[in-house]
């Protein structure tokens, strides 16, 4: 097993945001999570990528207890993430914002610079343009090419299609399978319920800050009750 | 990998007397962006040069026909510019808001004042020693309120700035509120004596100011300038590109606190006689002020910010009480019209008009219940 989240809590002073969620993630799988607004999917993304404090329980990864490992450390280790909302740093051009995710690396980048611009040529036209001039779908683009920078083992991609036109949401979706399909095992949360069920092996069905269901993504496709709730009802 | 191709600038539809201003600087900026090695280096030199005979009495007679002009150079101007150039390191390269910059200065000052009077340690040591204990105090001012975030931060400097100012004020040992009297000079340098003429120490403050500007630049430059800056332009996103982000924060505290200390130095070494007023609150707010107006995060900005911010009262002492309402509407004013600051980076506007950047993140995050845990998010 790649990842563990063993029964987390997590609060923001005194609300509890997460209440004991625990979830798995295999090498080489993608798994979604989905859930309604305030459910509580970009704190555990947060918490497993050392964002956010643990209150109880345990991160494992790789077999590795990293509770308590800083967020810079887990970076290192192999957990990348492509922030909600992005979080580009709007003062850097696309290039730098790329280079920023090979931070703490010291080997030869372009290799995977290449890569990157191949996955997104948009961000190869744009490569000197600031970060913050960019359209939203494009600093999407960034913000999930710059966690591959980081060479992860498992990328946490937050609501990668928010935003977005329905165009760009399939190539968004097409462009995730094409990164898990070169190695890289991902861990998303979508809005998109009905994309994202498709393309995941497993997910995780949240509420209120805890794991109501999970199941292999096509089994949720076709469950009622989550049809009803995530899926439009038909 | 510079913003080079940018072209697409925005031009902003306001007109204001500013905008015509506003668009020279910018084409001169944009000048020295794409300037070659030896323009560049020809504009060094015509600087040093430039600093050399500004003390000059024609230039005088208009720039400061109240006061000594070279005094003036040195206080307030070049200590404005000392100051600025290291709170910029805090405020502009790290994004971290610090009201209290003036405690530092005090600490580099008291320093100085107290071993040279009390040990007769020789000035330089004093200096030393006052950025040491500069850098030390930035530390642990740092280490539990870097945690903070924005506003809370701003808070915490500006008491820890009174703080100090207040401890001075009550311990007897270093004079309590009548300061400390005959602080020693500097000793003379290649036989030009440090005495009641005020050229020498302008000549002094000059090479503290480049050392500092050069130092200040070599870091911009380096892996810790880039994790400063991502630092600035979203915290979060720094840590999660593998950046230790408390660690670089903390660093940016005790660099621009040494350079802080090292303005108190310089300045005790001129002015004989220390007291705790002589670091009110104001003097930190007049800093920022000098910063920001200047450009926040661009040297040559916050160098014209902190010489027109220390020039201005003194050139319109005439004006007498008027003077200071003046120059706070001027300030406004030049907010209002130019809020980037008279000289920003490109940089530094496109993180502006994206509405992040300006100084520190001010959505303060609350932390957990645990604050052990809470507490190693930023280790
Ligand atoms: N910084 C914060 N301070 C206080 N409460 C927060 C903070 N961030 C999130 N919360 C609360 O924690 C809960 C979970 O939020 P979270 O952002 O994880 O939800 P989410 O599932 O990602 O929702 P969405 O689909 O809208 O992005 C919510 O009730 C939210 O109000
Ligand atoms: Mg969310």
């Amino acid at each position: 097993m790649l990842l563990e989240v063993k029964d987390i809590n997590v609060h923001y002073g005194k609300i509890a945001a997460l209440k004991g969620i625990s979830l798995e993630v295999n090498e080489g799988e993608i798994v979604s999570l989905i859930g309604a607004n305030g459910a509580g999917k970009t704190t555990t993304l947060k918490t497993i990528s050392g964002l956010r404090p643990l209150t109880s329980g345990k991160i494992l990864f790789n077999g590795e207890d990293i509770s308590k490992t800083p967020g810079h450390k887990r970076v290192i280790m192999g957990i990348g993430q492509a922030p909600e909302g992005r979080g580009v740093f709007p003062g850097m051009t696309v290039q730098e914002n790329l280079l920023m995710g090979a931070y703490t690396r010291k080997d030869d980048l372009t290799k995977d610079l290449d890569e990157v611009y191949g996955l997104f040529p948009r961000l190869a036209e744009r490569r000197s343009q600031f970060g913050g001039t960019m359209s939203g779908g494009e600093q999407q683009m960034i913000a999930i090419g710059r966690a591959l920078m980081t060479k992860p083992k498992v990328v946490l991609l937050d609501e990668p299609s928010m935003g977005l036109a329905p165009m760009l949401i399939a190539q968004i979706f097409s462009i995730i399978k094409e990164i898990n399909s070169r190695g890289t095992t991902v861990l998303l949360v979508e809005q998109n319920a009905q994309q994202a069920l498709k393309l995941s092996d497993r997910a995780y069905v949240l509420e209120t800050g805890r794991v109501v269901k999970s199941a292999p993504g096509k089994d949720l496709l076709n469950d009622p009750s989550v049809r009803e709730a995530y899926l439009g009802g038909h | 990998m510079k913003g080079d191709e940018v072209t697409s600038e925005e031009t902003t539809p306001r007109r204001n007397p500013f905008s015509a201003i506003g668009h020279g600087i910018d084409v001169m900026r944009d000048w020295w962006e794409h300037a070659k090695v030896w323009q560049r280096y020809l504009v060094y030199i015509g600087a040093v040069v430039f600093a050399l005979i500004l003390p000059a009495p024609a230039i005088g007679s208009f720039m400061s026909p109240g006061a000594d002009w070279t005094s003036v150079l040195v206080y307030p101007i070049g200590t404005y510019i000392l100051l600025a150039v290291g709170l910029n390191v805090v405020v502009g390269q790290a994004g971290l808001l610090d009201l209290g910059f003036v405690a530092f200065f005090a600490i580099g000052g008291y320093n100085v004042a107290y071993f040279g009077t009390q040990y007769h340690w020789n000035y330089w040591a004093t200096v030393v020693m006052g950025i040491a204990m500069a850098a030390v105090s930035g530390v642990i001012l740092g280490a539990p309120t870097l945690r903070l975030r924005g506003d809370y931060l701003a808070i915490v400097t500006l008491g820890f700035g009174e703080i100090v100012r207040i401890t001075a004020n009550n311990a007897d040992v270093i004079g309590g509120a009548r300061g400390i009297t005959n602080v020693p000079h500097p000793p003379p340098i290649f036989g030009t004596k440090f005495l009641l003429d005020p050229a020498p120490y302008y000549y002094l403050m000059i090479v503290a100011i480049a050392l500092v500007i050069i130092f200040s630049v070599r870091l911009q430059k380096s892996r810790v300038g880039r994790a400063w800056a991502a630092i600035r332009e979203d915290e979060d996103a720094a840590e999660l590109m593998g950046v230790p982000t408390f660690k670089f924060k903390l660093l940016a505290f005790a660099i621009g606190a040494m350079i802080g200390g090292l303005a108190g130095g310089v300045y005790a070494g001129k002015a004989v006689f220390i007291e705790p007023n002589t670091f009110p609150f104001i003097l930190s707010a007049t800093i920022l002020a000098a910063v920001v107006l200047g450009g926040s995060g661009n040297l040559p900005g916050v160098i014209l910010g902190a010489f027109l911010i220390g020039w201005l009262p003194e050139r319109f002492r005439d004006f007498a009480e008027y003077r200071i309402l003046i120059f706070g509407g001027v300030l406004v004013l030049m907010m209002a019209l130019r809020p980037e600051g008279l000289l920003p980076s490109r940089r530094r506007k496109a993180e502006l008009r994206e509405g992040t950047g300006g100084m520190g993140a001010m959505g303060a995050e609350v932390a957990g219940p645990t604050t052990e845990a809470s507490a190693e998010v930023n280790q």
